[in-house]
């Protein structure tokens, strides 16, 4: 119990950091905090095989790209705001009064007779030992899962990593295949043009 | 009984040879006009020449019986399940064949001439032969479709025709008027053919007349469909405005479409359909009704006119009425041999009529003529001919064959279409006689103020003017052509307005006995007045009409005052006469200001207000919503995330308050 | 519903996910960094998938735990592509101020 309110101030405090930092690479190491106190409350809802993935994917690979292209975009001057801030005078109000209202509506959902819900069966044992099967949260539990009864979320989330993956090359990469093809092509347009004119030359 | 209309079947190339060789003179004319020049007059002659005596050689296989089958029936091609095409050639084809070829040969031949100094020949001589072809094509067609082909044929030719003249604006919008009316009958004939087809499964004649109660409860329909048609071509009431409009046309035209052809195929659609009108009473109650009322109304006006050839067409009309009347009551022989005199007497008189317009540079008012006799003699024995035969004086054609009509009314029961018929035979006889005394007899009055003889506007002069300028410059270049050309088809067509009359005296005679299968019979009860009473009277109705003719136009008194007389007349006609009974502004009045007020209120009001409006409030809705959106769209992008908040905040108070209230 | 097999009630859960997911949503909309601005919707995600975790604790199927794995692969994805933009961007104009990228602008 402890636990879950140091966990809420911890992460509560980092999120706050994130958004107020200064300097983009703070945000990144309040990011990194709220991560890691987001893994061990992972852990104390038996979601075991994803608080690893929490810190290995997201502190581990996420994190370490928005590092990189800080690095990549502080080396010259500040970029990140050169005009004036154009956000409309509503959005505050509009903002505050979304704010309120889902507040309440958590006001709601806390007195929601527990009768009131209908769970889904359950599809595993309470509790066991860490790291057995038929444990609910275990590896091995969330394995099986995977591979049998959501294979295809398990699949398209493949598919989903090939798209990405695609779309970074086509968008930053600078060997995109017709960029090179067209650049080519005015070479060999250029050499042409001069090999003519050395022509008329002679 | 009507089988004979299936003809014999079998394979008859003579038959081709009748039909195409007219089509191919027009595509011949047509495709090498500037090669033939003149010459193409020739080739039109030859081919109808051809075709005229193909169709004497086809006597025997027209007249030939098998059974009850009479004529030659060709096969062409099957289309669909019913719709079976062939050409058919049988004793009432024949006729029809006979004239259309031999006065239409006279009428080519005749052309040669009168058109000798026109630009435009071979275009001429293209149309006259294409003309002949459709009209060859609507007698030849043994079935309903192949005949309407024919007819919608016959109505472009006539187009052509009317506006060969295409730089008159008066010619153009006679030709575009014929035509209008024409597609009117056109399209009664298609509503026929619809019920003939839904109704009686086939198209051909031999089918549908096998069985005319095949297609009750719609027979009498049918009937008034094919009528519709009918009168539209044949100038009935109230169709017949196009008629005398469409002596724009060169008059040789002029005869082959009132006189020879054109004009009488309504009479051969009724003939042919005989089986029809005589199963249903009220068809040819209705169709001798309107026969006998367009006689009248054809010669009423035919009163208050003085343009020649107008003249001429209100009498066209007159006698298509007696014909009409003939075969709508069932006299049906009698209708045929009406059109088969008329064919030669109107023909006459047209082309006679265009051998003195010729002599007057274009001249057609005869209130300018008087003195003919002189000028164009054989105009005035052959018009002579043609004159008598027309208002049936004793011994020439028209008296044996009107007699025929009229008396054939009264077999059939119609009383008051006898008296009508026997009227209009003295209103005939006086208004013929008065074109034709006004004209031959008397002094030349061409050099006359045309006010003297009580002309008031210059349309006519004018007219005459523009026709002239379509010849060569040179008017002396009018007596080039040699003057037989013209006066040849004319004595030949005077001779025979005189003599056609013969071959049908008597129940016996040979008309009687070629007409013997081809028409239904019907025993008849005998007629309350003689046949010889009806001819006396109508000789008496006659020898009145004429009597006053003479009274007015032909003694030596009337002679000497006559351009007095004429005046006087100008200026007394009934309004009602000279304005052709108010029929062409009823018709303005009912159809054309109507149709050309929707247009306006389409056009003014409808299109930019309703259609235009819709468009442009499609327009406004979509810019004005367009213009809300386009305000969301700031480019901000924190403004879109902000958007998408506060949606889904929207979404999630829905959501909490569909919970709170289940 | 095994609410018993949480250390606190459920609703505490609810609310620091609803906080957290608060603050990425005024992140997002209140600062102009778009690095800042990816990292916030990161927090979104994160506060998404603790409730995912939770309900799956809760009523003891792991659904929430497959769903929470994907929603993982999708923000890894999104935020690969997001500064893969944001470098093709910073390359085009050389500052990436993103009330100034509005050349969308209706």
């Amino acid at each position: 119990m402890i636990l879950f309110y140091i966990l809420a101030f911890v992460l509560i405090a980092s999120a706050i950091f994130v958004i107020t930092a200064q300097k983009a690479v703070y945000s990144v190491v309040g990011l990194l905090v709220h991560f890691a106190a987001l893994a061990i409350m992972y852990f104390s809802l038996a979601a075991e095989f994803l608080a690893v993935i929490q810190i290995i994917v997201y502190s581990g690979a996420i994190l370490m790209l928005f590092v990189f292209v800080i690095a990549l975009l502080s080396s010259g001057v500040a970029p990140f705001s050169v005009g004036p801030n154009r956000l409309p005078k509503i959005a505050g109000p509009v903002l505050f009064g979304v704010i309120v209202t889902l507040g309440f509506l958590v006001y709601g959902v806390a007195h929601i007779p527990a009768a009131a819900v209908h769970p889904i069966t359950a599809s595993a044992s309470a509790a066991g030992p860490v790291g057995a099967a038929n444990v609910f949260g275990s590896v091995a539990d969330f394995g099986k899962a995977l591979f049998t009864t959501d294979l295809l979320p398990f699949e398209i989330t493949a598919f989903i990593l090939m798209v990405a993956v695609i779309g970074v090359i086509l968008l930053a990469g600078d060997s995109a295949p017709y960029v090179q093809s067209r650049r080519r092509a005015r070479i060999v347009e250029r050499d042409m043009r001069e090999a003519i004119l050395r022509a008329g030359e002679e | 009984m009507s089988n004979h209309i299936m003809g014999v079947p079998g394979s008859y190339p003579i038959l081709f040879v009748i039909w195409l060789v007219p089509l191919l003179g027009a595509v011949l004319c047509w495709a090498f006009g500037p090669q033939l020049k003149r010459f193409a007059g020739v080739l039109g002659s030859a081919a109808i020449g051809i075709s005229f005596i193909a169709a004497l050689v086809a006597w025997g296989i027209a007249t030939q019986t098998s059974g009850a089958q009479t004529g030659a029936q060709q096969p062409l091609f099957t289309w669909l399940q019913g719709f079976d095409f062939g050409l058919l050639l049988d004793p009432l084809s024949l006729i029809w064949v006979f004239i259309i070829t031999g006065v239409g040969f006279l009428i080519h031949l005749y052309s040669v001439g009168y058109m000798w100094n026109d630009n435009a020949v071979a275009r001429f001589f293209a149309y006259l032969n294409f003309f002949v072809f459709a009209m060859l094509t609507l007698v030849l067609s043994d079935n309903f479709v192949g005949l309407l082909v024919g007819w919608g044929l016959v109505g472009l030719a006539s187009y052509f025709l009317i506006g060969f003249w295409f730089f008159k604006p008066s010619a153009v919008a006679a030709a575009r008027k014929a035509f209008v009316i024409n597609v009117v009958g056109d399209v009664g004939i298609m509503f026929a053919i619809f019920i003939i087809v839904t109704k009686a499964g086939s198209i051909r004649f031999a089918d549908v007349f096998a069985n005319p109660h095949a297609l009750d409860p719609w027979l009498f329909w049918t009937c008034v469909f094919l009528f519709i048609g009918a009168a539209a071509k044949s100038a009935q009431l109230p169709l017949h405005t196009w008629l005398p409009d469409a002596m724009e046309g060169p008059t040789p035209v002029s005869a082959l479409i009132h006189a020879a052809t054109m004009v009488t195929a309504g009479v051969y659609l009724v003939a042919r359909c005989a089986p029809l009108w005589s199963a249903s009473q009220d068809a040819q109650t209705l169709v001798g009704t309107v026969g006998a009322l367009t006689a009248l109304a054809g010669a009423l006006l035919g009163l208050a006119q003085w343009d020649i050839k107008r003249i001429l067409a209100y009498s066209t009309m007159s006698q298509i009425g007696y014909m009409i009347m003939g075969v709508g009551v069932g006299a049906f022989s009698a209708g045929v041999a009406h059109f088969f005199t008329h064919a030669f007497f109107k023909a006459c008189l047209f082309l006679g009529s265009g051998i003195i317009i010729h002599e007057l540079a274009d001249e057609q008012d005869i209130r300018l003529m008087g003195g003919m006799r002189k000028r164009t003699p054989v105009a005035f024995w052959a018009m002579g001919a043609a004159v008598l035969a027309i208002i049936g004086f004793p011994g020439f054609a028209g008296y044996f064959s009107k007699d025929q009509v009229i008396f054939g009314a009264l077999e059939h029961g119609y009383v008051w279409m006898w008296a009508v018929g026997l009227l209009t035979a003295g209103i005939t006889a006086y208004y013929m006689l008065r074109l034709f005394f006004v004209t031959f007899l008397g002094s030349y009055r061409g050099e006359m103020n045309p006010a003297d003889v009580g002309i008031q506007t210059q349309v006519a002069a004018s007219a005459a003017t523009i026709a002239h300028e379509t010849h060569e410059p040179h008017a002396e270049d009018h007596a080039h052509a040699p003057a037989w050309i013209m006066a040849v088809p004319v004595a030949i067509l005077g001779f025979f307005s005189f003599a056609a009359g013969y071959i049908m005296i008597g129940p016996g005679s040979p008309w009687a006995q070629f007409f013997d299968r081809s028409f239904p019979h019907e025993t008849l009860p005998p007629a309350t007045i003689s046949e010889g009473v009806t001819t006396g009277l109508a000789v008496l109705m006659l020898v009145i009409g004429g009597a006053i003719a003479y009274q007015r136009y032909a003694t030596r008194q009337a002679l000497a005052d006559a351009p007095a007389r004429l005046k006087r007349e100008s200026e007394t006609l009934p309004a009602i006469l000279v304005r052709l009974y108010y029929w062409d502004d009823l018709i303005e009045l009912l159809v054309v200001r109507p149709s050309q007020r929707l247009g306006e209120f389409f056009g003014r009001w409808f299109d930019p207000h309703f259609v235009d409006g819709v468009v442009r409030e499609v327009v406004l809705t979509n810019r004005f919503l367009g213009t809300l959106v386009r305000s969301f769209q700031t480019g901000l992008l924190r403004a879109y995330a902000l958007i998408i908040v506060f949606g889904a905040a929207c979404f999630a108070v829905y959501y909490a308050l569909e919970g709170a209230l289940r | 519903m095994h609410e018993s097999l949480l250390p606190v009630a459920l609703v505490n859960y609810i609310s620091l996910s609803l906080v957290i997911f608060l603050i990425g949503v005024a992140g997002v909309v209140l600062r102009r960094n778009p690095l800042v601005m990816l990292m916030s919707i990161e927090l979104m995600w994160n506060a998404a998938n603790l409730l995912f975790l939770t309900f799956a604790r809760v009523w003891l199927n792991n659904a929430g735990h497959i769903f929470a794995f994907l929603v993982i692969t999708v923000a890894a994805a999104e935020a690969a592509i997001g500064l893969a933009i944001v470098v093709v961007v910073f390359r085009a104009r050389q500052n990436v101020d993103v009330d100034e990228v509005a050349i969308l602008k209706g």
